[in-house]
């Protein structure tokens, strides 16, 4: 039977395995897979299967659906393959990948981890008050962070482990001044000014980067989120 | 224990290699710089190393500050902004790398190091008066404060109850009755009508304090500032001391 694992922001939350021939995917409960985003249209796409093959089609969503990072309106799809909906992906597997470890309904559809879900979807909902309240963008404390909440309302706000520079990091080998942010006409970007290879952007070590929504931002041992606002 | 500080280097290598010579004749303990290594001149990436190799402390300065783009030229005057954007493009990442190590400010047991003034050491404000030297020495927790920065070999002096006081820079010993803020002078650019490049000798058993001057190969460090393009102003000036 085909299987869809739904991850959000990379952690599994959801795996199903069902017998239907089709199922819709979007915001309202009315779907068979709910996914609670802003960025999800209320009937954003459907899967439809067929013997061994499975196609995802865009419901003229306004966020879009992407296959791979590929927008599309209409795709095939092979094993493997990752859908993006919204902060959401779906991994399509012809077969289950794994035994069914949890209780099957009975169209098959298993969730597996809703208190997970349920924090995650919190935290996001955190997240967008602290934005909203401010209306700019912020850098929020995830890991060895001296505080939750940086507002990014300079031109050019420094972080390294010096005393002076506007964000703290930790770690012994971090420069001075390891990074920085430049505020831009539309955006933000982030620059490894210090040593090479300790200003990561999602896990990658980068020498600059444009910042994206969600980007997690790690300088030594610190990390913080990067989350944008309406207003620049 | 006999400290060296220099300052205002801004990419002079000639001027810094005949300091940096002149400072081993004389076994100094450790050697303090005091910032502004690149801007103005033409050997910005080489001044930075040999100052990464051979000094034990390296403050920033508004040049590097600048030059790591912190804050806009702009606040900089036609020249000196035309050569922060020159420094900038002849910089690699390892040299943006040293500038990124350098402190803000440094106190040894009884003797503070900065840049510009202990107010507000990132603000790099001036001290060229005795009435821009009170906030100064409100902000300055010990006895014998060194600075750069406005390339004038000056020093504050405040006794009890006594109003501060400036002399031009001079060969002195340090009273027990006073604090003193000393402007340590530029190794890259003097500006005091005396070409030669200065710096400071500090010696803080006996409260020496030595102001030495040091000739330099000047015309060669015209040359390549005529060859990088550098503006004419800031090549003339060193010859003129000013």
């Amino acid at each position: 039977m085909p299987e869809i694992v739904v991850k959000y922001e990379d952690k599994v939350i959801e795996r199903i395995v069902t017998e239907k021939k089709r199922i819709s995917v979007g915001r309202t409960n009315d779907n068979d897979v709910v996914l609670e985003n802003r960025g999800v249209s209320r009937k954003h796409a459907m899967i439809e299967f067929n013997d061994n093959a499975a196609v995802v089609i865009d419901n003229e969503s306004l966020n879009g659906t992407f296959v791979n990072n590929r927008k599309i309106t209409e795709e095939v799809l092979r094993d493997d393959d990752v859908i993006t909906i919204g902060k959401y992906s779906l991994v399509y597997n012809s077969q289950t990948t794994r035994d069914q470890d949890g209780g099957a309904g009975f169209d098959g559809t298993m969730v597996l981890n809703t208190k997970a879900q349920k924090k995650l979807l919190e935290n996001d909902s955190i997240e967008r008050q602290i934005v909203e309240k401010y209306g700019g963008s912020v850098l929020l404390g995830m890991e060895n962070s001296s505080f939750a909440e940086f507002r990014l309302e300079r031109e050019v706000t420094t972080i390294g482990k010096a005393k002076f520079v506007h964000v703290q990091a930790k770690g012994f080998w971090l420069s001075g001044i390891q990074a920085k942010i430049i505020k831009e006409e539309h955006g933000f970007s982030l620059v490894n000014l210090g040593k090479q290879g300790k200003t990561l952007v999602n896990g990658e070590p980068v020498n600059s980067a444009v910042l994206k929504n969600g980007d997690l931002i790690t300088v030594g041992k610190t990390t913080f989120k990067f989350v944008e606002g309406k207003t620049q | 224990m006999k400290h060296a500080l220099v300052s205002d280097i801004h990419g002079n290598l000639e001027a810094l290699t005949a300091v940096l010579a002149d400072i081993e004749k004389r076994k100094v303990d450790s050697i303090h710089c005091l910032g502004d290594v690149v801007g103005y001149g033409p050997d910005p990436a080489a001044c930075l190393k040999m100052i990464d190799r051979t000094c034990d402390t390296k403050l920033m300065g508004n040049h590097e500050f600048t030059a790591l783009g912190l804050q806009s030229s702009g606040v900089f005057n036609n020249a000196a902004r035309a050569a922060v954007e020159w420094t900038q493009a002849q910089l690699t990442d390892s040299d943006r790398a040293i500038m990124a190590d350098f402190e803000m400010d440094k106190t040894l047991d009884n003797i503070y190091l900065v840049h510009a003034s202990p107010l507000e050491p990132v603000q790099w404000h001036y001290i060229f008066t005795e009435e821009e030297a009170v906030a100064a020495f409100q902000n300055l927790k010990t006895e014998i404060g060194f600075m750069g920065h406005s390339h004038l070999p000056l020093i504050f002096s405040a006794g009890p109850g006594k109003r501060i006081r400036s002399q031009a820079g001079h060969t002195f010993q340090v009273g027990d009755e006073s604090r003193y803020l000393i402007n340590v002078g530029s190794v890259g650019q003097p500006r005091d009508n005396d070409r030669r490049a200065c710096y400071v000798v500090f010696d803080s058993d006996e409260g020496d304090v030595f102001y030495h001057r040091v000739e330099y190969d000047i015309d060669a460090a015209q040359q390549k500032m005529a060859t990088a393009g550098l503006p004419e102003v800031l090549i003339s000036r060193l010859a003129a001391g000013l």
